[in-house]
Order: structure tokens, then sequence, then C-alpha cells
């Protein structure tokens, strides 16, 4: 029995391992940008400036509210029948988009909360000191509030990484997907497949969930929002 | 607001017709590319897999490759799961679904089918040790019977077993003898080919007595792609006149010689 | 409208209204059901963390960390076909119990992270001023525990909540009929993508607002403007 696995193990570990890089690239991909995009809007959003504060917060509540599995769907079967010929993507630039725009709904509101938590003293000393509005952002409060988003946002890495399961949908050949065709060759075996599948994954999130622990540890502040 | 409307109409308008513009005929943007994009599921043994070298291959899969090759083009494959398919190539993401797509009239609404690759035998399995010799046999209320979720199968239930409950799989004839091995399921249904392979892996499954449907099975475009409907046809005629075709499907279809090569 | 009938035609979608309302159903089941569940699972998973007992802490601690550092789609699966076998009387099981759970395993340790941070986020002053006014036990807990720790466990609860019923979605692939079934038995009978998945995009979202609506509602009536000033 030992043995049956044993082989097992050998002969899809190549494949599995083929996908794993896939995800890693993805996600790596996906977090850099969409934390890009999220940071941006999460300022934005914390100075409360009229409209664009209106406008991101549907684009927030639209990404949080539905699913990425329908998302994605969107994304690559649905607005390229809007007949705009930019928005027709191929797989990987799909899953970038829908994965990246995803993240940065998460962030923002990370980056926004934390702005947030920044004693109010801080930036009204720093008024005192003769600052702007920007330079009290970039030289008082973000300083501070970066430090404190640093484990909910491991969180949200974490949950970026666990979601690339489902882009095997738009034909990603990502961990899960190359899993998924191994089994048709082990198919009496599927439990254990998608077992090692699991502990790929475990692989690469536990020691993210690991770094947001001790983080919050250093950082000392309770999470701010709980996202996953 | 009625300006505001307009001036979107005109811009979305303008971005249409120069979509418009671009599309040239489609065999001329494949030859351009020097790609022939191929939608394709793995959805098992023999008409669509993943050998154990980590190629893909099969009967449809041969088939695409082979046109591909004939053509004097590159070949690139989309991996989807079977409801994935028919949104791929509406959406424009491949040129063609190679897959034992049935050409039913609500799909065939949405987009050309070719003349007919090869048929299939839809079939019923159950468990081993199960009460039931013919598919008739599964016509019962309280019965849980599995199919492919969005597939021609899932219709052949409703249709000839209108009693059973259908319960639908995303992922394919793979998931679905797998639910009835581990006793989720009273029967299943799929085409033979890619039963008997399941058949042979499990061992405590059978084949029940009985083809509910034989249905033709036929590559797909999207609705305007006339040029490349036609194509397909005269290849359709074309292999099957030089034996290409037959000898295609001896190998993979009526005897189990791809196993040696493949498994 | 000929325009909207091309890219969104809502008369086949009116169609499907009854298939529609039948998938709303199973999702609302099934992330009712298991909000329910993870809620007193999870609250047993706060419990065990904060214990002493290593006998008690070490196993749960890797189950907690296994469910968050793995995906739901993998979980499901590995319940799906697992369960069976550790557990005879599964067999027997539906599919939306096997749905359940599945959601109540991966839901429980999230859970039990809000509640144990909900109880320790009450102020030790808190207490100690209803002390100071001579509350009782029961008063103190009922009129400045409660209300404060439920308060402040409320937001992420509700997002939770939202992560909760998206994740039904994914109950499809063991064939529970939930709300996106319904959008994809659509597009395959009438291969119509854009009426499929726009819809389904916006069923959850209506869930989602509704929702963030009652949570204001609830925040409102538990706390009080004034709670909700200085948050």
């Amino acid at each position: 029995m030992l043995e049956r696995y044993w082989a097992i193990t050998v002969s899809l570990f190549p494949f599995l391992w083929k996908g794993f890089i896939e995800t890693l690239y993805i996600s790596l991909v996906a977090i850099v940008v969409g934390s890009l995009i999220g940071f941006f809007i999460g300022v934005v959003r914390s100075q409360r400036v009229p409209v664009l504060n209106g406008l991101f917060g549907l684009y927030i509540h639209t990404l949080r509210g539905t699913p990425f599995l329908v998302q994605l769907y969107l994304f690559y079967f649905v607005l390229p029948n809007s007949g705009i010929s930019w928005l027709s993507w191929d797989s990987i630039t799909a899953a970038f988009v829908a994965l990246s725009v995803y993240t940065s709904s998460y962030v923002a509101e990370i980056v926004k909360a934390a702005i947030e938590a920044v004693p109010r003293g801080q930036s009204e000393a720093a008024t005192a000191l003769g600052m702007t509005r920007l330079e009290r952002l970039w030289y008082v409060v973000l300083p501070q509030a970066l430090k404190l988003t640093v484990p909910p946002m491991s969180g949200v890495y974490v949950m970026i990484i666990k979601s690339t399961a489902i882009l095997s949908v738009i034909g990603i050949s990502e961990l899960t997907r190359q899993g998924e065709i191994s089994i048709l060759r082990f198919p009496r075996d599927v439990l254990f497949i998608y077992g090692l599948i699991a502990a790929m994954y475990f692989v690469y999130c536990y020691p993210v969930l690991r770094f947001a622990r001790w983080a919050e540890r250093r950082v000392g502040a309770a999470r701010i929002v709980d996202l996953d | 607001m009625k300006r505001l409307r307009n001036a979107i109409m005109a811009a979305v308008t303008a971005c249409m017709g120069f979509a418009g513009v671009a599309h040239a005929d489609e065999m001329d943007e494949i030859l351009k590319r020097g790609e022939l994009r191929v939608a394709v599921q793995s959805q098992g043994a023999p008409v669509s897999f993943v050998n154990k070298k980590g190629e893909r291959t099969g009967l449809a899969v041969e088939l695409a490759k082979m046109m591909a090759t004939d053509l004097g083009v590159k070949i690139v494959f989309q991996d989807y799961d079977f409801k994935g398919l028919i949104p791929a190539l509406l959406s424009g993401k491949v040129d063609i679904i190679a897959a034992d797509m049935t050409p039913t009239p609500q799909r065939a609404a949405q987009l050309l089918f070719s003349r007919p690759m090869f048929y299939q035998e839809t079939v019923a399995v159950s468990l081993k040790d199960a009460p039931y010799k013919t598919w008739e046999d599964l016509n019962k209320a309280g019965l849980n019977i599995g199919a492919t979720q969005a597939s021609s199968y899932g219709e052949a239930i409703k249709k000839f077993m209108p009693k059973a409950t259908l319960k639908e799989f995303a992922g394919g004839t793979a998931a679905v003898t797998q639910a009835l091995s581990g006793g989720r399921l009273d029967a299943a249904v799929s085409d033979l080919g890619n039963v008997s392979n399941f058949v042979r892996e499990f061992g405590n499954l059978k084949i029940l007595d009985g083809i509910i449907t034989r249905e033709p099975l036929a590559f797909a475009v999207q609705a305007n792609a006339f040029h490349l409907k036609l194509w397909l046809d005269n290849y359709v005629e074309l292999i099957t006149a030089d034996r290409r075709l037959e000898n295609q499907v001896n190998y993979w279809w009526n005897s189990t010689d791809w196993e040696k090569d493949h498994k | 409208m000929n325009w909207l009938l091309d890219f969104y035609n809502y008369r086949i979608v009116a169609q499907y209204l009854d298939r529609f309302a039948a998938g709303l159903g199973n999702t609302l089941t099934a992330a009712g059901i298991s909000l329910v569940l993870s809620i007193i699972f999870g609250t047993f998973i706060a419990v065990a963390l904060l214990s002493d007992r290593q006998a008690l802490y070490r196993p749960i601690a890797a189950y907690v960390a296994f469910i968050r550092a793995t995906p739901l789609l993998v979980q499901i699966y590995l319940v799906y076909y697992g369960l069976p076998a550790l557990l005879p009387i599964a067999k027997s099981w539906s599919d939306m119990y096997f749905g359940i759970a599945a959601l109540v395993l991966n839901s429980a340790p999230y859970m039990g992270e809000i509640i144990r941070a909900g109880i320790e986020s009450v102020p030790r002053g808190q207490i100690e001023g209803a002390k100071a006014v001579g509350m009782t036990f029961n008063e103190r807990l009922r009129h400045i525990v409660l209300p404060q720790a439920f308060a402040n466990t409320l937001p992420p609860l509700i997002g939770q909540t939202a992560v909760l019923i998206k994740d039904t979605s994914l109950l499809s692939i063991i064939t529970v009929f939930e709300f996106t079934s319904a959008g994809i038995l659509l597009n395959s009978e009438r291969v119509r993508p854009n009426e499929s998945f726009i819809t389904i995009a916006l069923g959850y979202l209506a869930i989602y607002v509704v929702i963030l609506l009652l949570a204001r509602m609830v925040k409102q009536r538990l706390a009080g403007p004034a709670w909700n000033a200085q948050g």
C-alpha cells in the first residue's frame, strides 16, 4: 500500500511541481499589482475625497460581495462579448487582472483602516508644525500605518494564494488543475492525490501565516479587520 | 442625461466598429497568427487526456493536431472544464472546440458545428453488485444518477430517466465515476469509450446493458466562422477518404491499442 | 432596448426564475446552517486555543493551521471523498450535508479567531467601572461585557458571513444545486454566458447588500449612535 502511494507520488511530482511554480508565479504577480492598486485606493478613501470615495466604495463592495469564481467568469467570458476588442484577454491576462483586482479590494480596506487607526494627535501635531496635508500623510501617518497593515495583509495574501485554485476553470495549469489531470491517470487514488495537493499548498501558505502571527506580536496591534 | 447616453452609445459603437474592421476572415487570422487555438477538456482517455509523459493526447486531440499539421500552423491547446468550452469559443478565446460535443439544437443556435467526426454510444454504469441489469431499470424515483455538468449525458438522464434525480459534476466523467465508485451515486451516464476505461480502472463497476442514445460528435466554431466551418467539413470528407479518420477511431475508440503507448 | 437584449436578454433569465429561486434557497440554507454550526464549533476552538492543556491545544492548532493554509476547493473534495471512509454513517448523507460539513470545517477556525478577539476586546476598565457602581456579575455581563463584545465582533463576523455565502458557490462541484448552479444550468441549456454569469453576480451582490444593511441596523440598535460615533 505504502509502496503504491510512493510510486504515485514519484510519478506525479514533476507535474504537481510544474503546477506549484505556476501557482507561485501567478499569486506573486497578483499580490504585487493588487497591493499597489489597493494601496492607492485605500489612501484616497482615507482622505474622504468626495465622488472618488463613493466610486471606490462601490468598486470594493462589488468585488467583496461576489464570489471570485463568478468574477473570473465575468472577466474571461463576458467582457469580451461587450464587443470592445481590447477587453478580450487570454487566460493568463484574465487571471492576472481578476486576481489583482480582487486583491486590491481587500488591501484597500486594510490600508484605509490602518490610516484611520493612527492616533489623531499625530496628525494634529504635524498640522501644528505647519505641514501640508500631503506632508502629514507622507511623513507622519503613512509610516505608522504601514506597520499596522503587515499582519492583516499576510492574511489576505494567503487568501489570494488559495484563490488561485479556482483559476483552473479558465484553463490555467496551476497546482489544482495539474492534480485533477493527474487523477485521470490514477482515478482510484483521488483522496491521496488531493491530500498531496493540500500538502503543497500548506508548504506555501503556512510560513506566510506564521509570519503574520509573528508580525502581529511585534506590531502589538490586534487585527484591524478580519478578512479571511 | 439623454446626451450622456448618446455619447456612451457612440463610444461603444465606435469600439465595436473598430473591432469589426480589424476582424478579417477567421481562416486568414489563423494562418497569419500561425496558431490554431483549440479548446479541449481533459475528461479522460480515450478522447482527451494527458498521458504518462505529460503530453496532451486522445482521439479529439490527435485529430486537431492533424489539422494543424496539414494547415502548417502551430497548435495551442486551452484546457477547460466542459461547461467552459462554449463560453470560451463565444468570447473568442479559441478558434475550435475539439471535444466530445453533441451538436444539440440549443448549441447549434449559438455555434456552427462541423460534420460529425465520430459517433459515441451513451451508456449507463452502476456498481457491480447493484440490482440493475439494463439502463431502463434506472428510471426510478429516489435514484441518484450522475453526469458531467452541462453535458448531453445530463440531457439523456432528464429525457430517458425522468423519475431519477440528476446529479451534475463539474469534474467530468472522472469525477462522476469516482463518486459512483465511492457510493455517492446509484448510477452514472457517459459515453462507452470513456466509461470502459474507468470501469477497467476501478474494478467495482459494470456497464449496464443497452445503448441509451447514439450521438454524433462534432467540432464547433463561432457562429460567423463560415470559412472555418466549411474547411472542417471538407477535412472530414478528406480524412474519411484517405482512411486517416478510420485509423484514429480504431486506435482510440474501438480498441485498447492506445493503452500500451500512453498509460 | 434592443442593445440591452443583445447583451443581456432578460426574457431568457425570466424563464429561469424558478431555478434561480431554488438555487438561492439552497445557497441560503447551506450558508445559514453553516453559519450557526461554525459559530458553535468556533467557540469550542476559541476556548481550546486559550487553554493551557497541550493535549487539547496541539491537535486543534494543527487543524486550524491546515484549514487556513489550504484552499476550500481542495478541502471540499477531501471531505466529499474522505468523509464516507472515516464516518460510515455519512454514506447515506445527501450532498448538501457534505457541503455543509465542508463549509463548517472550513469556517469554524475563522469564527473561533473572531470570537476570541471579541471576548478579549472589552477593556478591563469597563468591568471595574461596572463593579464600582455596584452591578452584579449577571448585570455586568448583560449590560457591559456582552453588548460590547458582540458589537466589537460584529464587523468581522459580518465579513466572515459574506465570505461564507460566497464560498457556497463552490458547492456546485459536489452537485449541490445552489445559486451558481442555476446560472450554469441556464448557460448549458441556452448557451448564453452573459445572462448566466451576470445574473449570478447580481444575485450574490444583492445578498451582500442585504447583509450590509442588516449589520448596520443591528449595530445601531445594539450600541446606539454614541458607540458608533467614536468607532
